[in-house]
């Protein structure tokens, strides 16, 4: 049977220890999920598994055999199939032939055998209840087909092990569902899952069992029928979760410091009106696909409105680009901060300094100030590392993303727009995130979060705003409402649909 | 705080010394002949010859910084040199006239790359291999095959300020390294320039605006393609339509062994004229090794990829 052994994983990269001598063992046929905070060591582990790097000492046994992979090519000769958080397929490609990418069915004469590779991934996706022709091109796939498509190429290679990193992060409810009852399937048959996801309420869900990493090192394995979300959390960093934050008051009546008015841009929405207020934390919840990145982004002035207008300070202003907006008082947070939000030739502090210097001219860079201005908001975001000189790809997730909201704050914006801002990071660096928000609004700024997360739209947010294909449904108290309401008013157009199509 | 000088810029002067050394070693003349290579007059020619690419390198350098690529210095430089000979010899300008005319033609060749690249889209390579045809055929029209002689009206022997005329190349590259390092390392341009090379997305998102900054690569290297152009115009007092064919990849050669990086992001402009002279160096003297004459392209080839990989190397062991 196929038990996946770990025993004293050691593995280092230059001085950071990523591995500490890891020990644990997955049982056949059981699901298993891996949690920790980022810099835990999660991912590489993952990589050993996959073979894209070899543990400096110890060994990993799969039906106590020593693996000795060297390539994801030899992982997946060996049983183990990976399914990874980012994309790592072929969109010029079709599914039949991302599947069986790099191990292609041949006729006699090394000819291509595209009938029987196309047959093979017709049954696995049907199989998977996936409905996609397997001639379609991958990057005509939803995000969540692409990712069944992973798990259908693991299949296709009789996998015994089928490792799946945040599978869910880019799901929506519906999507979670199906893909549990496929991993719930595969399971029966005795194919052993590992899941690794920051998302507790569906590692308990899914898992039979939980090993917890920290800073490189082993914590311990849960049962998660004996255990708790909460000892898992405290397990995971080490301390007491942190306690709910405070809201500051809200002056009601101060004049709003953005306004939009009757906002639309086809297809993503229409008849957007809102405000912030000083010193107001906004939410907007809602399903991924509801038009609510897009909607940041033309406040934002990356992307123009078809119509309505946009008002900061008592001000109407015309947006022709993110200069336009920095220089109107505006500050975004993308989602996509490694694309968005960073750039990894330059350091920390010249990363820090880029938007506000890009406001002003083209002239002599003020080194002293720029460093002393980068170093207060590295202390006051807590950002760790060891040089505001090094470039943010030594950084953790948590720690980009602080340093993302750094170069927003450098600014210092009326109004600051966040989208997802604590997406991939770990519990620690939500918590300062939170912390870092909540502090600006007390401060007297004006902030737009959108977020999918419905606890922490929940637990951070003053009003809660209900984005629902592109239109806004409702508007809620953070305070009294409950995540049901939320749910109601941002899901309840989409199950009558799929009663309908159903 | 950060210097003008970087650590890789070190690691391209000690090749360059390196390299000097084994040549002054290895070319050691017999008891009482002067030396080949290390003498005044010879340091002079490599200097020369190396200026011509070497200036342009500069411009090549900020337009892979910035994330692009520009094949069209080489043909910028001929047209530039038939423009100020046709305006010298035919049309009787004073020289000062015809230089700054040369440098027009740079302005021109810059904004028309950056506006295929910028506004029409396409990707610079393409864009910039077209407008290297157009270049060296518009330089191929007007001189029908005729060259334009401008050192009949030059003075001999010229000198200016007590200098001959021949340190007029080096001079001209080592005072424009001096600058454009300065204005890569200390001012906002040149950060925003790494900016848009490293994440061009991010970097729109920051404010600044990319078009401008693309466009303003673009212009540089073509403006100093054109001081090139002037500048072996009046050096060799020729105008002519094939001259410094194949230099777009001497000049790309030289910035990437500088340290650019064609992924955008990266690089130096003192580091493309080091790397200007660690060619300039080999190509004056491997002729000079009994036998090695028809080495000379085989070695410079091996080179580049030689010092890339040990740059490679190296960034990989300290990261």
């Amino acid at each position: 049977m196929a038990r996946l052994e770990f025993q004293d994983v050691h593995r280092s990269f230059g001085a950071v220890r990523a591995l500490t001598g890891v020990s644990f063992a997955v049982e056949a046929g059981e699901a298993h999920a891996i949690v920790g905070e980022n810099g835990a060591g999660k991912s590489t582990l993952l990589k050993i598994l996959a073979g894209i790097t070899r543990p400096d000492r110890g060994e990993v046994r799969l039906g106590g055999a020593t693996l000795t992979h060297a390539s994801p090519r030899d992982a997946l000769a060996a049983g183990i199939g990976m399914v990874f958080q980012e994309r790592l397929a072929f969109p010029n490609l079709s599914v039949a032939a991302n599947v069986f990418a790099g191990r292609e069915m041949t006729r006699a004469g090394g000819r291509l055998d595209d009938a029987a590779m196309r047959a093979k991934t017709r049954d696995l996706l049907a199989d998977l209840h996936v409905n996609v022709s397997p001639d379609r091109l991958l990057e005509h796939v939803s995000a969540a087909n692409a990712q069944l498509v992973q798990i259908a190429r693991a299949l296709a290679f009789d996998c015994r092990v089928l490792v799946l990193d945040e599978p869910t992060t880019s799901l929506t409810d519906a999507e979670v569902d199906h893909l549990f009852r496929i991993l719930n399937r595969l399971k029966a048959r005795g194919v052993t899952i590992v899941f690794v996801s920051h998302r507790l309420p569906e590692v308990f869900r899914l898992c039979d069992r939980i090993t917890v990493l920290r800073d490189g090192g082993f914590v311990g394995t849960y049962e998660t029928a004996t255990t708790t979300q909460d000892a898992v959390v405290r397990a995971m960093v080490g301390r007491e979760p942190p306690a709910r934050l405070g809201r500051g008051a809200i002056a009601i009546d101060a004049p709003p410091v953005l306004s939009v008015r009757s906002l639309a841009r086809a297809p993503w929405f229409r008849d957007i009106t809102l405000e912030v207020r000083p010193g107001e934390v906004v939410g907007i919840f809602g399903l991924v696909g509801a038009g609510r990145t897009e909607l940041l982004e033309t406040i934002f002035g990356v992307a123009r409105p078809d119509r309505g207008e946009v008002i900061v300070a008592g001000r109407p202003v015309t947006l022709r680009s993110a200069r336009d907006a920095i220089r109107a008082g505006l500050a975004l947070v993308p989602e996509d901060r490694q694309r968005f939000g960073l750039h990894f030739n330059l350091s920390i502090a010249d990363n820090i300094a880029l938007t506000r210097a890009a406001r002003g001219g083209l002239g002599r860079i003020d080194r002293r100030g720029e460093a002393a201005r980068a170093a207060s908001l590295v202390a006051a975001l807590a950002i760790k590392t060891p040089s505001i000189a090094r470039a943010p790809d030594t950084l953790s997730g948590g720690n980009q993303q602080k340093t993302v909201a750094a170069k927003c704050l450098a600014v210092e914006p009326q109004v600051l727009l966040l989208d997802e801002p604590t997406k991939g990071v770990d519990v620690g660096a939500k918590f300062e995130i939170h912390k870092l928000i909540r502090e600006r609004a007390a401060a007297g700024m004006a902030c737009l979060v959108v977020s999918s997360d419905l606890p922490e739209v929940l637990a951070l947010t003053d009003r809660i705003l209900v984005m629902r294909e592109g239109v806004l449904r409702g508007e809620l108290r953070a305070e009294t409402a409950t995540e049901d309401d939320v749910m109601q008013l941002a899901a309840h157009q989409s199950e009558t649909a799929a009663e309908v199509v159903a | 705080m950060k210097s003008i000088w970087r650590a890789r810029e070190f690691s391209t002067v000690a090749i360059l010394v390196a390299e000097v050394l084994f040549f002054t070693w290895f070319l050691w003349p017999e008891a009482g002949r002067s030396h080949p290579f290390m003498n005044v007059g010879n340091v002079l020619l490599i200097f020369k010859y190396s200026s011509i690419y070497g200036i342009a390198a500069i411009g090549a350098a900020i337009v892979i910084i910035s994330g692009g690529v520009d094949l069209s210095p080489g043909a910028v430089i001929a047209l530039t040199t038939v423009v100020v000979g046709y305006l010298f010899v035919e049309v009787g300008w004073p020289l000062w006239m015809c230089a700054g005319a040369g440098l027009l033609v740079g302005v021109g060749a810059g904004l028309a790359a950056s506006w295929l690249v910028v506004r029409v889209g396409l990707p610079p390579f393409i864009a910039t291999l077209g407008v290297m045809g157009i270049w060296r055929g518009t330089a191929f029209i007007i001189t029908e095959a005729r060259f334009y002689d401008l050192s009949a009206k030059l003075p001999r022997d010229w000198h200016v300020m007590g200098a001959s005329i021949d340190w007029l190349g080096p001079a001209v590259m080592i005072a424009l390294a001096i600058v454009f390092q300065i204005l890569m390392t200390q001012y906002q341009w040149g950060r925003s320039v790494s900016a848009v090379g490293g994440n061009e997305m991010a970097a729109l998102f920051s404010g600044i605006r990319v078009g401008t900054i693309k466009t303003s690569a673009y212009v540089v290297s073509g403006v100093l393609a054109a001081a090139s152009g002037v500048v072996l115009a009046v050096v060799q007092g020729q105008g002519k339509a094939d001259l410094a064919s194949g230099y777009e990849l001497d000049i790309i050669a030289s910035a990437v062994v500088g340290g650019a990086s064609l992924v955008g992001g990266r690089g130096s402009v003192a580091g493309a004229v080091l790397g200007a002279l660690i060619f300039g160096v080999l190509r004056n003297a491997l002729p000079q090794i009994h036998g090695a004459t028809f080495y000379d392209r085989f070695i410079v080839g091996a080179v580049v990829i030689v010092i890339v990989v040990m740059d490679q190397l190296l960034t990989k062991r300290a990261s």
